[in-house]
């Protein structure tokens, strides 16, 4: 067997060493690891900046939108307060009480031994209606009369409306004779006070309008007052 | 075959190479894929919001289009209701109003004066302004009056009287002495 000398050994031994550098091994592991590194983030941000388009883009349809739904919004809560406004005043409206058609009644109660010195009438705090009546009854009963007039009133006031009280406040008779058609006739003189509710006793009867329509027409007529 | 040892100048230089590792991965995830990772979830986010605020902004759109087809009658009515206020102060066109129309119905002298202006208490009718208005008239016959007042409530829709009076007069028993006490809605201008 031929002996084989390594004159280089130590040569080949620095080669070995140099080659298995840790530190040049580490820089060149930490480089390929740096490229995998910016690969990965240059592909982040490449994804990021697809991600920076579609808010670019939806950043200008909302500007697009924005102005136009502050105004809808504007609109909207306007019209909601027009809407609760109407209804508000339709309400008012609807829930007037028609002096007119009361006057009528008065005037077609009234008969002619009777003269109505005064009416005050009001529309009280809860609605009701308040109405005080003054006048003369000439008769032979003149509180028959009077009372007469009392019950009538009470019964067409029903016909219209609700929780009709027709009372008598004072009535008293008269020591002075009155002329009634040339015939001297003993009188009394009475303040009757009615309160009722202008609500229609039933509803499905008649309606606001008819009844309005109605009235104006009785007021047409001459009042026999 | 036996492993060979490290020696300590390569202990050294892999001690250094970890180091930089850890150093680079470090300054990797917090300086660069960090912000651009929370940029790209803060974007997102945001595009989501947006996208949800247009997508209920569009909804809203259309919900006003409907309002505006379903309150046509109610502005129209509204502002029919509006026009029944006249320019100006109500001191100034009210009186003269109510003179003529009880005139056009042969009740002259009326004459009609403000007794307290005031708010409504309802929100809804912030924009009007209630006036009360004593309407006299001394001398005026019953059946014209009720032809008036009829008038008056059919074509006033704003106007409600609160209170009658008639008295009457009684040198002249064909006449009475009327004082109407009427509320009125105004807009306020």
């Amino acid at each position: 067997m031929a002996l084989q000398l390594n004159l280089l050994h130590e040569e080949f031994k620095e080669e070995r060493q140099r080659k298995r550098d840790p530190l040049k091994l580490g820089l060149i592991g930490l480089g390929c690891f740096g490229v995998i590194l910016f690969l990965y983030y240059a592909w982040n941000a490449y994804g990021t900046m697809k991600i920076r388009g579609q808010l670019n883009l939806a950043q200008a349809e909302w500007a697009k939108v924005e102005p136009q739904v502050t105004a809808a919004q504007k609109r909207a809560t306007e019209l909601h307060q027009i809407i609760d406004s109407t209804k508000v005043l339709d309400a008012r409206i609807e829930n007037r009480f028609y002096w007119a058609p009361f006057l009528s009644i008065i005037s077609q109660s009234v008969a002619p031994n009777i003269q109505l010195t005064s009416l005050d009438g009001t529309i009280t705090d809860n609605g009701t209606i308040s109405v005080s009546l003054e006048g003369l009854a000439a008769a032979r009963e003149p509180r028959a009369a009077a009372e007469e007039l009392r019950q009538l009133l009470s019964e067409q006031l029903e016909k219209h409306y609700s929780d009709v009280k027709v009372t008598f406040k004072n009535l008293e008779d008269l020591d002075t004779l009155v002329d009634l058609a040339g015939v001297p006739t003993a009188s009394a003189r009475f303040v009757m006070n009615m309160i009722f509710n202008p609500k229609p006793p039933d509803s499905s009867k008649k309606s606001e309008p008819a009844k309005e329509n109605q009235a104006k027409e009785n007021m047409e007529k001459p009042a026999a007052k | 075959m036996k492993p060979k040892r490290l020696n300590k100048d390569q202990i050294q230089k892999i001690f250094l190479s970890t180091l930089g590792f850890i150093a680079l991965i470090y300054c990797y995830f917090t300086f660069f894929l960090g912000p651009l990772n929370k940029s790209r979830v803060t974007m997102i986010q945001t595009i989501g919001d947006l996208q949800a605020k247009t997508a209920s902004s569009k909804t809203e759109l259309r919900k006003t289009a409907n309002l505006e087809q379903q309150a046509k009658e109610a502005t129209g009515r509204y502002e029919a209701l509006q026009k029944t206020t006249q320019d100006g102060a109500p001191i100034a066109w009210f009186p003269p109003k109510m003179r003529a129309f009880f005139s056009d119905h042969r009740i002259d002298k009326a004459s009609a004066r403000l007794e307290s202006s005031s708010d409504f208490k309802e929100p809804e009718l912030s924009d009007w302004i209630k006036d009360i208005w004593a309407i006299e008239m001394p001398e005026s016959d019953y059946s014209g009056l009720g032809r008036a007042i009829a008038e008056l409530e059919n074509t006033e829709p704003l106007l409600s009287l609160q209170r009658v009076v008639i008295h009457a007069v009684p040198e002249q028993p064909q006449f009475q002495q009327v004082s109407l006490y009427a509320e009125t809605v105004l807009f306020k201008k």
